[in-house]
């Protein structure tokens, strides 16, 4: 009678002691387990809207960057196309001459995906590479992403920073930027070398270094000898046509990157929403089982009680 | 440097500063709503640093073309 009654005790505390001690043991209770997927809940929410805004904002980014290649075809051809940066081992730098300006151009907002730090990583290999071959480089920053990442690996290098700029760009931002340029002294240099992000589609996009190289006015590499100019002052009207190039290219690549920051955001938003699906999923069986598995406990208790009365 | 001959050096202007300024004389002269909407096409607001020795100084907001470069 009495072995009876200590093991019907035993029988009614045990599963009460097991869940504390599964409490205990750091296993999730099923009110933490609630509150987990409330939250993952309501962090899908905000992902799939921030998605969307990125989806709506990209439309407007893609109009102003069609409108703005007009301002790049032209360069191309007194300066060369950009550059492909597609495997980083193969590009050498070779044809940069002594002093080159590097302008690496980033986001200011996160949560964009890994476009800030292709372009970092793509800066920090050329700043090696071009010190490699004894030839001197600087950098103007453009956006705050590449400011904090960058300011980790070169400091000693920056010379400016254009932070917290206002969207969406346009031609009189890309000639503020390049008096930021000039302020730099970007006329004391051999060429300007732009790194950007390239905008494809919503899905792809690809890195790119553009070199901009003031042009000679006589001598071997004299550019535009075809052509006869009045008044003859050709080195003046080529001075103003170096600016009115850099102020043009930045432009162009100021609203690449931009439309190729928005599909970034878009595309790691909906992966976002995605992997928060899956969690809640994962999450919602865990809060299953430790359901059922309390009402058990609660069974058990009540079937032991009841059956204590009995005997 | 010898001296500019073209109106806008002589004025201490650059290049684009000029570009633009007759950008914005040419935006001036559309009537209303479409001016308004052209006058939004020149906003730029952002803030410069300048760098030495690895530091980053102080912060300046740049709202026109003018305090650009400073």
């Amino acid at each position: 009678m009495a072995l009876r009654a200590s093991v019907q005790r035993v029988s009614r505390t045990l599963p009460r002691l097991m869940a504390q001690a599964g409490a205990a043991r750091g296993m999730a209770t099923e009110k933490q387990i609630f509150n987990q997927i409330q939250s993952t809940k309501n962090i899908k929410k905000i992902t799939s809207s921030m998605k969307m805004v990125s989806a709506a904002k990209l439309k407007g980014d893609e109009t102003r960057l069609e409108l703005a290649k007009p301002f790049n075809e032209w360069t191309n051809a007194l300066c060369g196309k950009p550059v492909h940066l597609d495997d980083l081992e193969n590009i050498t730098y070779e044809e940069l001459p002594q002093k080159t300006l590097i302008v690496p151009i980033t986001s200011d907002k996160g949560l964009c995906g890994g476009v800030n730090s292709f372009i970092s990583r793509s800066v920090r290999d050329a700043i090696g590479k071009i010190n490699a071959q004894g030839k001197e480089c600087d950098v103007v920053i453009i956006g705050d992403k590449g400011r904090s990442q960058m300011s980790r690996s070169f400091p000693e290098k920056i010379l400016r920073t254009a932070t917290d700029i206002q969207a969406p760009g346009n031609f009189n931002l890309a000639a503020a930027l390049s008096a930021e340029l000039t302020a730099a002294g970007a006329m004391n240099y051999d060429a300007v070398m732009i790194v950007y992000n390239s905008y494809v589609n919503a899905a792809v996009y690809h890195q790119y270094y553009k070199v901009i190289k003031p042009m000679a006015v006589e001598g071997e590499g004299e550019s535009m000898v075809e052509y006869e100019f009045e008044p003859d002052v050709k080195s003046e009207i080529m001075g103003d046509l170096y600016e009115y190039m850099l102020t043009s290219q930045i432009y162009y690549c100021f609203m690449d990157g931009a439309a190729a920051e928005q599909s970034s955001r878009m595309t790691a938003m909906e992966n976002a929403s995605k992997n928060a699906g899956e969690m809640i999923d994962t999450l919602t069986l865990q809060y299953n089982r430790a359901r059922q598995a309390r009402i058990t406990t609660e069974l058990i208790e009540i079937i032991s009680g009841a059956s204590a009365l009995e005997g | 440097m010898s001296t500019p001959t073209t109106f806008w050096r002589l004025a201490g202007m650059s290049y684009t500063q000029y570009v633009t300024r007759a950008a914005t004389a040419l935006r001036n002269g559309l009537k209303e709503p479409a001016k308004t909407q052209a006058m939004r096409n020149e906003a730029l607001s952002y803030n410069s640093a300048t760098w030495a020795g690895g530091k980053a100084g102080s912060k300046k907001p740049v709202q026109v073309l003018s305090e650009a470069g400073l």
